[in-house]
């Protein structure tokens, strides 16, 4: 990266913008110092005012797939104010036409309760000498309760309504209360009093089907207009933004009555075509050098194809600073042996591809993640064949499922090369071994980042004396104490020189750190367990015979194996990952770098 | 392997209090964490280390129980 300042005179920033965000290289920076900052473009207030109004718009709008509609802005805002209007005024008679059918379906519901109880809608009514209550009761216990004569119950379809004299209303409700579960209460105005409930039901029902296909109608009429706007709507959007981040853009300029200057990051090998195109279009009238930075510059992974999914997941703990080793490369090359390893499955990798290769579709978002563990689904294949497992069953040599159930003896001829599933000790050791060799990648990794800053004496104080520390434990381990004592003595000192304090308390976090890869041996476990599990449910199953016994073992083979599936991937996702950030990258990575923002690149 | 029952409760014990530390430690940096997820959601990386270191004591837990029941 190289900084640079671009100086021309006020009459040229237009031009040199527009420039600039053709080329998209430029990181533009903030001026802070004693010139004052420009000032954003005569339009930029109303523009943006326009783009909220256009987003405003467009969240109203149904999601219909239109694709970009070029559109003229004047057009636009002539048009704006209809278009609002018109999907405001749907809007608004689609609400009051739910508000509508949720009250029909209330007293649908009513009716339906009361249906065959002989009564009219006037019925109901209450009057001067008549009281009405409508709801659920126990009639004996309410007939038994009551100490009046002076009412009548009607019983419908699943309620109940009492008719009586409002002279003895304290005697009735009382009863009421004592025996009532519910009270319904009686819908206003229904048009002609005389129909009795089921004719009342079958009323409010097709009313309620012609308020039902009025909403679809409304709906299709804001779908037309979305098939009509939405397109242009988001072309204007984004000609839009463009617009104003252009028009914004000055107000990170020093500027004098008559010029302006632009500072920025431009990558070194760009250099000479952002001179020589500025040149070009502003006729000369514009001086570009390059300066001296205070500041970090801006950070661009610079990886090759392979690697590049890897580096969403090293921003994810943060950006590398600009003088270190991207960890994006070791993360490639780890992240999805630790993923496969674990689950070691052949079965699941297959699944676990299918998986991450549907949120590769559906999450444009996450593709990059997603493309990243599609290499870690690959590896679990991988390693599912080397161990022999598919979703648990044993694949090859002497006792291979395979064999027995496709009758294809060829499959017992193929060795098992390691099957995990018996060796379960020996993985143990196997993770504690792969714990010594990743962090000691670490160190390597911070060895070269310190010879980077600081030259090698700095690198061997503060990461070479770890490997000291720990050849003199292995000496100890392997030869003998006396040997072994005096070298881990000096690998302490020597951390001790080239890390302070800081670094003698580390010292018991590397056992930590070594045995926290015992992780890859408990989640190894799990997978065989988990698997075998669902295997022996659904064995059972099959073994009860019958049709229902093989429905259900089918069920509970494809279900268990599904849920598996989801939480390996979890498991291996999470566990692999953290290995990464926490036991690895503490050993070199320090990040905290500014990410390469090109002015002009599409930031979605 | 048959081990004796003493050795088990310890192995089972290990494995279970450093099961609970754990997890009474990642409940409550997580609930932190997502709280600081609310305001500001680039710290998502940080946030899930921080979570994720407490996860050593239990596979210490693993290790001591594994020792007890002679496993290794």
């Amino acid at each position: 990266m190289t900084r640079i300042s671009v100086t021309g005179p006020k009459n040229n920033l237009e031009t040199v913008i527009e420039e600039l965000h053709r080329l998209q290289v430029m990181d533009i920076s903030q001026y802070d110092g004693e010139l004052e900052t420009g000032s954003p473009g005569e339009e930029a207030e109303e523009l943006s005012q326009l783009l909220v109004d256009v987003r405003s718009l467009l969240s109203k709008m149904p999601e219909v797939e239109t694709g970009e509609q070029a559109f003229s802005i004047e057009k636009m805002q002539e048009k704006f104010p209809e278009i609002s209007e018109k999907i405001d005024s749907l809007k608004a008679e689609e609400e009051s036409l739910d508000r509508e059918l949720e009250q029909l379906k209330e007293e649908k519901s009513f009716f339906k309760k009361l249906r065959g109880s002989g009564l009219e809608y006037r019925d109901l009514q209450e009057s001067e000498t008549l009281d009405v209550w409508v709801g659920k009761i126990n009639e004996e216990e309410f007939e038994s309760e009551v100490r009046t004569n002076r009412f009548e119950l009607f019983q419908g379809e699943s309620a109940s309504a009492v008719v009586y004299s409002s002279d003895d209303s304290r005697q009735v409700e009382n009863a009421i209360q004592d025996a009532a579960k519910e009270r319904y209460s009686i819908p206003e105005s229904v048009g002609d009093e005389r129909k009795s409930m089921s004719a009342l039901y079958n009323d409010v029902d097709s009313k309620k089907d012609s308020i039902e296909l009025e909403i679809e109608q409304v709906e299709e009429e804001r779908e037309e207009l979305a098939d009509k706007w939405r397109g242009r709507l988001e072309y204007v959007e984004n000609f839009l933004t463009e617009k104003v981040e252009k028009a914004e853009v000055p107000i990170n300029f020093a500027t004098t009555e008559h010029a302006f200057i632009a500072q920025g990051w431009v990558p070194e090998e760009k250099y000479e075509e952002v001179v020589e195109s500025l040149a070009e279009v502003a006729e000369g009238n514009i001086h570009v050098q390059r300066e001296e930075a205070e500041e970090e510059p801006p950070v661009k992974h610079e990886n090759n194809r392979a690697v590049q999914p890897f580096e969403s997941l090293t921003d994810l703990v943060a950006v590398p600073k600009y003088n270190e080793l991207d960890p994006s490369a070791v993360l490639m090359l780890t992240f999805p042996l630790f993923f496969g390893f674990m689950i070691g499955d052949a079965g699941y990798g297959l699944t676990s591809l299918a998986v991450f290769y549907g949120g590769y579709k559906v999450f444009p978002a996450g593709k990059e993640i997603f493309k990243s563990l599609m290499y870690a689904s690959v590896a679990t294949i991988f390693f599912g064949l080397v161990f022999g497992d598919a979703f648990g069953y044993v694949l090859f040599g002497h006792h291979s499922d395979l064999a027995a159930v496709t009758g294809i003896h060829l499959f017992e001829q193929i060795p098992l090369i390691f099957h995990r599933a018996e060796h379960l000790g020996q993985v143990f050791t196997i993770s504690a071994l792969i714990g010594l060799v990743h962090v000691n990648l670490g160190y390597g990794v911070g060895f070269y980042n310190e010879y980077l800053r600081h030259g090698v004496k700095e690198a061997f104080l503060e990461k070479g004396s770890w490997y000291v520390l720990q050849a003199g434990a292995a000496l100890a381990y392997l030869v003998s104490p006396t040997a072994g004592i005096p070298v881990m003595l000096l690998g302490v000192l020597l951390i001790f020189i080239g890390e302070g304090v800081e670094g003698m308390v580390e010292i018991p976090s590397l056992i930590a750190n070594i045995l926290s890869y015992l992780r890859i041996f408990g989640v190894s476990v799990a997978a065989v367990s988990l698997a075998a599990v669902v295997n022996s449910i659904a064995s059972t199953a099959f073994g009860a015979g019958g049709l229902v016994g093989i429905v259900f073992g089918t069920l509970i083979l494809v279900l268990g194996h599904v849920f598996n599936t989801f939480i390996k991937i979890m498991e291996g996702f999470l566990q692999g990952i953290r290995l990464h950030y926490v036991e690895m990258f503490g050993k070199f990575f320090e990040g905290g770098g500014k990410k390469y923002a090109p002015f002009g690149a599409n930031r979605s | 392997m048959a081990i004796g029952s003493f050795p088990a409760i310890g192995a089972a014990l290990a494995i279970a209090v450093s099961a609970i530390a754990t997890a009474y430690a990642q409940a409550k940096i997580g609930s932190a964490g997502v709280g600081a997820l609310a305001e500001d959601d680039s710290l998502f990386g940080s946030v899930l280390i921080l979570t994720a270191i407490p996860e050593t004591i239990v596979i210490f837990g693993l290790v001591v129980s594994l020792v007890v029941a002679g496993f290794i």
